[in-house]
């Protein structure tokens, strides 16, 4: 079989087009922000009107949070063991932030047991977990060239030292709250509407 | 003196599959089939090539009963695409 001769021009935009294809597989649609950004910030802000209201105990709506979140860890642990997914493509983010969650969370369960077991104050508890989410997000917005997510790992550090200062659970709760949002939420929009975006783009091309 | 632009890697298809796999950690055939719009056919024989040149590996899995064909860029196969974009930049500032 001959093959067409291809011009220096045509072979630049080979390679062009398929980076730019390959480019596509690194976004993220920011889902996993969005629902975990929801259920932090349902949990600090119902656990700030409680503390006024004193529904339940001071930890109750963490410990829902702990409970689903195990919940959910076991059906991923379940899925990769036994349901083998082949994923069509493997980029060299989607395997490095494979790592990083598993190392994220081992370090939120440092954190969440040394507050619950060796009497590290939950105050200054929360205070280290935002630290830890700032990490992990500045690293996602690194990755992926994403701003909202860099500007919100920087927001959750700064609620993250104003958190460790405080002498109030309900305060914490609600700068725990705040940072979510900036930190977690708002970006997960934003990468969700960009992804959105270059979806329609590219069925349109 | 300009240098001769790789045989194997100087074809429509092969730079796609090669462009595409510089990018990526490793792709399932499907997935490079569909972004290349070739068809099965051709493909399979171009990325035998690739493989046969030592630019990429292809490793055969099972899911379900039915074979998945990873390919993955090899060191030698970005080597070799490296100096083949200098050769193309070498020829472009040429024009």
């Amino acid at each position: 079989m001959t093959e067409p001769n291809l011009s220096e021009q045509e072979s630049l935009q080979i390679i062009k087009q398929m980076i730019d294809t390959a480019k596509q597989e690194q976004k993220d649609d920011g889902k996993g922000w969005i629902i975990w950004g929801w259920l932090l910030f349902t949990a600090s802000i119902l656990s700030f009107i409680n503390h006024y209201t004193a529904w339940v105990s001071q930890y109750f709506f963490w410990n829902i949070f702990g409970i689903a979140s195990l919940l959910l860890l076991l059906y991923s642990v379940y899925q990769f063991l036994f349901v083998k997914k082949t994923k069509r493509v493997s980029t060299y983010t989607s395997a490095l932030f494979e790592q990083l969650n598993i190392g994220f969370f081992i370090s939120l369960s440092l954190i969440i047991l040394s507050m619950n077991t060796r009497g590290v104050n939950p105050i200054q508890g929360f205070a280290l977990l935002l630290g830890l989410y700032g990490f992990w997000i500045l690293i996602y917005g690194a990755a992926l060239n994403f701003k909202p997510s860099v500007i919100g790992a920087y927001f959750t550090w700064a609620c993250a030292f104003a958190s460790l200062y405080v002498n109030n659970f309900s305060l914490t709760m609600l700068i725990h709250a705040i940072a979510v949002l900036g930190g977690y939420i708002i970006p997960g929009y934003i990468a969700n509407r960009e992804f959105s975006k270059s979806i329609v783009e590219k069925n349109r091309n | 003196m300009f240098k001769e632009l790789d045989p194997i890697l100087h074809s429509q298809l092969r730079l796609a599959v090669m462009s595409l796999l510089i990018s990526v950690k490793e792709a399932e055939f499907t997935f490079i089939k569909e972004k290349t719009n070739a068809t099965a056919g051709n493909l399979s024989v171009q990325v035998q090539k690739l493989k046969e040149a030592g630019y990429i590996d292809v490793s055969k899995q099972f899911k379900d009963n039915y074979p998945l064909t990873i390919c993955k860029i090899t060191k030698k196969g970005v080597k070799a695409f490296e100096e083949y974009v200098t050769s193309l930049q070498s020829y472009l500032g040429k024009n």
